[in-house]
Order: C-alpha cells, then structure tokens, then sequence
C-alpha cells in the first residue's frame, strides 16, 4: 500500500526539539518530581504532543511553576494546575480523581506527604502505562 | 439521499498559497467546524544554535540576525544587550536612542508585512498592496540609516555602527509624517470596511485565559487584553521615551490586526520623540565583551524574544538557546484560536493573524 506523502515519523524531530538545553532542564526536573526515568518521560511527551507544543513546553512550564506556589495544597504538591493546564501530561478528569483520592486519605488522617506520595503514584502509573 | 456530517482530518500546508512560509497545520473538523487542530514543523529547520555554540561573539551576532529575515534587527539588539549586561559595557545616550529609532522601524515594516499577509488572505488584495508599498518606504528609511534593508548589523556592543546624518534625519522626519497620513487612512479602511469586518470579526478569539495559559505575547497577547506583556516597558530608554502599551479586548482576528497598525502609529510617535531629543555626542562608548551567563528579554515585533547565553573570558559563546515569541503565538493560535473556528476557510486568516514567522520557531 502507498504511503500518504506527509504523513511522516516525526520521532526524531520532536526528539531534536526535547535535547536543546531548556528543554532537557525541564524534562529532568518533571521527571524528578513525579518519580519517572527521563527517557520514560521524553517518550511521553513526544507520544503526546506535537512540535509546536513541545517546542512551547519551557515557557509553559516556567509560567505553571510560578501558579504552583501560589495554590493550596494538595494541589501545589500534586502540580494540579502545572501538569493539566500548563504541562498537559494528565488529564484533567484523572487529575481531579487523584486530588480527590489525596483529599480523601488526608481526611482519615493519613500524613499529607504519603497522601501526596501515593497521588504521584497514580500520575507514575499514569505515565508508564 | 440522507446527507451526513462527517468527521475529517484535513491538512493545510506545508505549501500554502498564504503562507510565507512552510507549516503544516492538521484540523480535525467535523463539517466545515474545526474540532482541534495540530501543527506539524520541520521543512525548514537551520539548527543555528547548535552552530552558534562555541563561535566567537563577533561571528554569533551576525548569526542572530539570521534566525529571523524579517525581525532581524531585534535578534541583534537582544544578542548584544545580552552581553554588554554580561560585561557591564555603557552605552551612549545617543546610541541607545539611535537604537530605538531602528528597531522601531524595524518593527514597522514587520507589522505592515503582517497586515499585508493578513488583507492578502481574506482577498482584499488592495489594501494589501497599499501596504507592501508602505512596507518599502519604510525599508527604504531603513536602508538609509544602517546601509540594509535586512540583515542590518547596525548594532555592536557598546553603541551603533554609523551615526545619524542630519539630511538622514530630515529624510526620516518627513518620512514619518507620510506614514502617518497613510497608514491612518489604511487602517480606516480596515476597521470600517464590511467585508472585512465579515471575515475578521469575532473570528479566531483567543481569550485572555487561553492568552496567559499558551504564553501568548506581542500584539496577540496584547490584543486579548493583556498590556503589561510588552518587554519595552522593562527597558531603560523606552522608559524615558514614556513608552505606554496599546492593548484591545475582543482578542479576535480583527484585534490583532489593529493592535498592529495602532503600534505602527505608534512607532511613528516614538521614532518622532527620539529625533527630538537626539543628543549630540559619541555613537560608540567601547567594550570588549567577556565571561558571564544570562537569560535577556526584549520586544520584538511579535512578542518577547529571549537569550539564553554563556560566554567565556575570550566572549566565545559558550551555551545559547533562543526563545523567540512565534512559538508561543502559534501555539496559542492553533491549540486555542482554531480550536471551535466554524468555517475552515477562516483556518489561513486565523493563523496569519497570529503573525507566524516558521524561521523564528524552527530557529
């Protein structure tokens, strides 16, 4: 069968945009924050987004950490705002299941740091799947 | 015969009779209703950064004015700002304002280009050509002060390359005055023109939410609202010039376009004001750039452009990464202004709009 002729593998391409030094900072710090290989990472995001959102990514991610100290927890620990809206890794329906969840286990009185912690292990789950 | 509606995934570009340059953006539409819309880059990619790296800073300024043809003179500004902050080099008053007078004419021929493309691709070619004429005298005045039309290398750290000549100066004055005349009744044309109005009006909005959460900026931010984006605000001649921001609200294509001829107007003022306050004195205060790390913004025509830069103690540009506002302008434009747009034929006026420059994006 002929293949469309735009139709291209755009794998490297997005991969030469995620190397250039802003990108790679970015990535790495994501990656710490959730808990998840970087290589891991970088093929999620290339999975995800197109060029022109992953060549935004830094600016986007600068603007959503600044929003991310400024809210209440749980969300700023989970990156609610920062990783739906600004880096859109989660789904927004998803995300507000994992607040919940955390809501709820802080509420038995569960600590906020292992509520938090078993909330990123969903974002992790969510990631590598 | 039933007709249905169905979902289709229609491709625009890379080639496009209204498009400067090659993208190729992919709507998802049901009908003639745009549902989302992805872009696709690659057809031109220079890599000039990696090629930046490791050159001396007299090699890389010429290289910065390079990303861009048509915002050339921004990338050099910013290039070399960036390192007289490094190395602390003064600049003289009358260099500093001579600066301002070119980039702001700069500026000028890159939103009267903007426009032009806008008027070429809703088919008011009249006033598009108008424009393009307009577009070359300012060019014109360009060339006549820095010795280019692009590419211009007129600034160098520590001042400008060449000085104003007072019968240049006469030229310009005279100059602007016939701008004025001329882009005031364009941009009659354009806000009272029906058709116009047909296919710009309440087309392609961008919220101001949806402006801050893409990090819009330039006349597309400045146009959803948003004022205090603009760099110039920040820079220290542009505060004693008293430079205030135009800003609108709808945030539709029709804002955009105007917001560009209100800043050409604009330019015009601020060009004026320079001429009148011009100092006598050296266009040159000397400076060898040296050893040092910095992320430096400022106002290019389309938005806030940033250089990320390390040198070393011979000015070798160790580390560089470019940011320039055409990522964040079409990435709003197409996650966001042609997102919900009803008629695919407003997809090429939305995103020229937005100002896409693809050299800059795929710098």
């Amino acid at each position: 069968m002929r293949e469309p002729m735009y139709e291209k593998d755009l794998t490297a391409m997005k991969y030469a945009i995620l190397e250039s030094r802003r990108h790679d900072g970015m990535v790495r710090e994501i990656a710490a924050d959730i808990g998840v290989p970087q290589l891991r990472m970088r093929r999620y995001l290339m999975d995800r987004f197109d060029m022109l959102l992953l060549e935004n990514l830094p600016a986007r991610y600068e603007q959503g950490k600044k929003m991310r100290e400024g809210s209440p927890e749980p969300e700023r620990a989970l990156g609610s705002h920062l990783y739906t809206r600004a880096v859109p890794i989660i789904d927004e329906g998803t995300m507000g299941q994992i607040l919940e969840g955390v809501r709820e286990m802080v509420r038995k009185g569960i600590p906020l740091d292992q509520a938090v912690n078993s909330g990123k292990e969903r974002m992790r789950k969510e990631i590598t799947a | 015969m039933t007709k249905r509606t169905v979902d289709v995934s229609i491709p625009v570009g890379p080639v496009h009779p209204c498009w400067k340059e090659p993208a190729r953006v992919k709507c998802e539409t049901r009908g003639e209703f745009v549902l989302s819309a992805e872009v696709e880059l690659g057809y031109m990619k220079k890599g000039i950064e990696r090629i930046m790296r490791g050159r001396p800073w007299q090699e890389v300024m010429f290289l910065a004015e390079r990303v861009c043809g048509i915002c050339s003179v921004i990338h050099n500004m910013v290039f070399i700002e960036a390192l007289e902050k490094i190395s602390a080099i003064p600049v003289p008053e009358r260099a500093a304002l001579l600066r301002v007078i070119v980039n702001e004419l700069d500026r000028m021929q890159s939103h009267i280009l903007a426009n032009f493309s806008y008027c070429y691709t809703i088919e008011h070619e009249t006033l598009g050509m108008y424009l393009l004429d307009t577009r070359e005298r300012v060019m014109d005045e360009l060339e006549r002060i820095t010795g280019a039309r692009v590419t211009c290398a007129y600034i160098v750290p520590g001042g400008v390359r060449f000085d104003l000549r007072p019968e240049d100066a006469l030229h310009l004055r005279a100059g602007m005055d016939a701008l004025e005349r001329d882009i005031t009744r364009y941009m009659g044309m354009f806000e009272h023109g029906p058709l116009i109005a047909l296919r710009s009006r309440g087309i392609g909005i961008l919220t101001r939410e949806a402006a801050r959460e893409a990090c819009a900026v330039g006349p597309t931010a400045r146009a959803s609202g948003i004022p205090d984006i603009d760099r110039r605000l920040r820079h220290p001649t542009y505060q004693k010039l008293g430079f205030a921001p135009v800003s609108r609200e709808e945030g539709d294509n029709f804002a955009r376009i105007m917001v560009r001829f209100q800043e050409v107007l604009q330019s015009i003022a601020l060009i004026r004001k320079c001429l009148d306050t011009l100092p006598e004195g050296p266009i040159r205060g000397g400076g060898i750039p040296g050893a040092g790390e910095i992320a430096y913004s400022g106002e290019a025509p389309r938005g806030e452009l940033s250089y990320f830069i390390k040198t070393d103690e011979a000015g070798r540009v160790v580390e560089i990464s470019i940011q320039t506002p055409s990522i964040m302008n079409i990435e709003a434009c197409c996650h966001y202004m042609l997102k919900g747009v009803a008629s695919l034929a407003d997809v090429p006026s939305t995103f020229v709009s937005s100002d896409p420059c693809i050299a800059c994006t795929e710098r």
